[in-house]
């Protein structure tokens, strides 16, 4: 199944290079990530798109590595998702009130242009974006660039590190004895 | 200009800061800085010059897993450095608290492809707790505190330190004012005690309980609290390979090992319990089997201090997560009395059918020296003097050796489980005997992972390490790959037949002691010498060539499925 988590991970050497690492050692399939300044400096914020069949394992294994501060899983939280796309599409004069006019119904705005291209940006969900792609496609995209979902959670700031892996005990032994 | 020091010196005196006695290694191009600056250190300060990175690594490993203390190795850049990465995996496989110093190409040339450059962070990068490339001078005393930190702390295992080479012979004031800065770096902090007084709860209420002893139980040092939770309970305790010494095998809730050539009671009584208390043991699927099919029946209650631990192969009822020895002394805070005499019995009644220590298949009608005969000869000199450690390879002969020595003791079975490291007994045992020169240190190994290592005799010889005593199992096979040939593959063995050279002339050609045993009389005699004779010594026991390890589980099926023989021909 894909997992939304955020990581919060030092801005060192190497260090997403670790979490890339081992996401491919483990054998998970990594769809997208996102990485970025955080409001803390020498941390970078990174929105990791995984397929895993156990999310808490994944969580567990990322927050062994020592660059890893804190792995949040929002997939079943309230969080919005954003991803922006880059759009190239090949754009003789005629075509381009065409362009024009399902850039404005998609609030995509054009960013530049040569004599025979535009180029669309667009900022919105990934399901929108792809909506979007598919109709500039059939005027005639020539390259589509996506930056990877950026995803923040609602509501107050996600726990730190140490909870997660006392959150995931907690998931094990109320299985266990049913109670909570 | 007094305190002024080069990268080197800061380096070593990190090490002698760490308390660091020894170190194992090899020079090369871009360590001869830090060469240099050992020779000012040599009094605090052992280096011993092994003859490959390998050996280096394991000798390491052996001194850490016999100690509990970090085990220091030395590489140069380049082919130095990716020949200890065996020894690094095998580390991180097995928790061994272990710190590899590698030097690395100077920063004007890092990236350029220079003279035996490698990306050794890079490679090491799924094999290290973490690892680091060090290019400043100033950054030498905080990484190492860290890398000492991470290497012993929590669940211990290998860091790296790289180091470049103007990093090395750079001049700096070194600032020793250092403070711990990783924040993701969080060992455990206090143990959930709902999660304690559910397992009570439950260990209470189990008629079928057993515990699982693997080496977390050592490296906490947990054994006396292991021991006052088995008796004041009466559950019976299985213990895992590297689990070996945390429970006596002497004592009468030991019931032994279970797994892949566990004992079919210990097997019976894992899938027959109804309470498993795992205690820092990680599921391996040597343990388990199938996984799936593994204790059906049971409530797992998992201590752990590695939260990825808990739930990764098997289905988990409680977790505790922390320290072995602080969880164990909350049970039995919590815990009442109680035994589980009837559930023992059980056990024994299994046990006595299937002849505990006794070897599965009936000894051919031959004079032929037997695998069993040599460790029934060990097995008698060891629990007869004491004083010893025994490091084994990977085969056949560890198997035996597992089943059919008696252990007692903690830290004196190491072995190479997680990753399977033939080549791993000699230079281990090298390590384990400079920690430990009072004691005898037993090596025992096959003839083809003795073969993998076995330029450390070398060493052995030059550093005059008198109490390495290495006993081979020599059937002219990779054994256990044979075995699986012969059991599963139509006996077509392929590439597994093996020659080697006299051992015993090897050893004398080394300046050690070398016999060659073929006799059943000998046996206990040449261990008996060995014992006695005042430096190191080879004895190659010619065993019967197609002896079996029973019993056995075929490769993923069930641990209730075992084959206990061969099948009738």
């Amino acid at each position: 199944m894909r997992h939304t988590l955020i990581a919060l991970v030092e801005d060192r050497p190497g260090a997403l290079n670790r979490v890339l690492g081992l996401l491919r050692g483990r054998g998970l399939g990594l769809h997208s990530i996102a990485v970025g300044d955080s409001e803390t400096p020498g941390v970078k914020r990174t929105t990791v798109l995984v397929d895993t069949e156990s999310v808490e394992q994944t969580i567990k294994q990322l927050n062994r590595l020592i660059e890893v501060l804190e792995v949040t899983d929002v997939t079943n939280a309230e969080y919005v998702v954003r991803e922006t796309a880059l759009v190239k599409i090949h754009a003789p004069e005629p075509r381009r009130d065409e362009i024009k006019t399902v850039a404005d119904v998609f609030g995509a705005r054009i960013v530049g242009s040569s004599p025979q291209t535009v180029v669309v940006e667009m900022t919105d969900t990934p399901d929108r974006l792809g909506e979007m792609i598919a109709r500039v496609m059939a005027i005639g995209a020539c390259e589509t660039m996506r930056s990877g979902s950026l995803a923040m959670a609602l509501g107050g700031p996600t726990p730190r590190v140490n909870a997660v892996s006392e959150d995931a005990t907690r998931v094990w032994w109320s299985q266990a004895d049913g109670i909570s | 200009m007094t305190d002024e020091r080069t990268g080197a010196q800061v380096m070593c005196e990190a090490l002698v800061r760490e308390e660091v006695e020894v170190m194992f290694g090899i020079p090369g191009g871009a360590i001869m800085p830090f060469y240099h600056a050992m020779w000012e250190y040599r009094d605090r300060l052992r280096h011993v010059l092994c003859r490959h990175e390998q050996g280096a690594g394991h000798a390491a490993e052996g001194y850490a897993r016999s100690t509990g203390k970090p085990g220091v190795c030395v590489a140069t850049s380049g082919p130095g450095a990716t020949n200890l990465v065996t020894p690094i995996a095998n580390a991180w496989m097995d928790s061994t608290p272990l710190v590899a110093i590698t030097g690395q190409v100077s920063s004007a040339v890092l990236g350029k492809d220079a003279f035996q450059e490698t990306d050794i962070t890079g490679i090491t990068l799924p094999i290290t707790k973490h690892n680091y490339r060090v290019s400043r001078a100033e950054d030498l005393p905080s990484v190492f505190r860290e890398a000492f930190h991470i290497a012993r702390t929590g669940r211990p295992g290998p860091v790296l330190i790289d180091v470049t080479k103007d990093a090395q012979q750079a001049r700096l004031v070194p600032d020793w004012n250092v403070t711990l800065n990783v924040p993701g770096f969080s060992a455990p902090v206090g143990l959930d005690p709902r999660a304690i007084r559910e397992a009570a709860r439950i260990l209470a209420g189990a008629s079928k309980p057993l515990i699982l002893a693997g080496q977390g139980v050592i490296i906490s040092d947990a054994v006396a609290e292991l021991r006052t939770l088995a008796e004041r309970t009466g559950i019976p305790v299985v213990t895992t390979l590297h689990g070996i010494g945390a429970f006596p095998e002497d004592h009468p809730l030991s019931i032994g090992m279970p797994g892949m050539h566990g004992w079919v009671h210990v097997n019976r009584a894992i899938q027959e319990c109804d309470v498993l208390l795992s205690i820092g043991a990680r599921f391996d699927d040597r343990v388990t089997g199938k996984a799936s099919t593994f204790a059906p029946r049971a409530s797992v209650i998992h201590i752990d201090i590695d939260p990825s631990e808990i739930g990764k192969n098997v289905k988990v009822a409680v977790a505790i997560i922390g320290d072995a020895r602080a969880a164990l002394r909350a049970l039995i805070e919590l815990i009442p009395p109680r035994d589980a005499a009837i559930w023992l019995r059980n056990i024994r009644e299994t046990q006595a059918t299937h002849q505990h220590r006794q070897p599965y298949m009936r000894r051919p009608d031959t004079t032929e020296l037997m695998p069993h005969d040599v460790y029934a000869a060990l097995n008698a000199a060891l629990n007869k003097r004491g004083g010893y450690r025994v490091i084994t390879d990977v085969g056949q002969h560890q198997m035996w050796a597992a089943q059919l020595i008696e252990w007692r003791r903690p830290r004196t079975h190491i072995t190479s489980g997680g990753a399977g490291t033939m080549g791993f007994a000699v230079p281990a045992a090298m390590g384990a005997a400079i920690a430990h020169p009072d004691e005898t240190i037993w090596a025992i190994v096959g003839d083809g992972g003795f073969q993998m290592t076995n330029q450390e005799l070398a060493t052995i010889g030059q550093e005059g390490i008198k109490n390495v005593k290495v006993a081979i199992v020599n059937n002219g096979y990779l054994g256990m790959v044979r075995q699986w040939q012969q059991l599963f593959e139509g006996r077509r063995y392929s590439g597994t037949p093996l020659t080697g050279p006299s051992f015993a002339g090897l050893a004398e050609a080394y300046g050690l002691r070398g016999f060659t045993v073929d006799r059943i009389e000998d046996a206990e005699e040449s261990i008996r010498a060995a014992w006695d004779h005042d430096g190191s010594v080879v004895l190659d026991f010619r065993v019967q060539r197609e002896a079996n390890v029973f019993p056995l589980v075929p490769p993923g099926l069930s641990i209730g499925e075992m084959i206990t023989r061969e099948a009738p021909a």
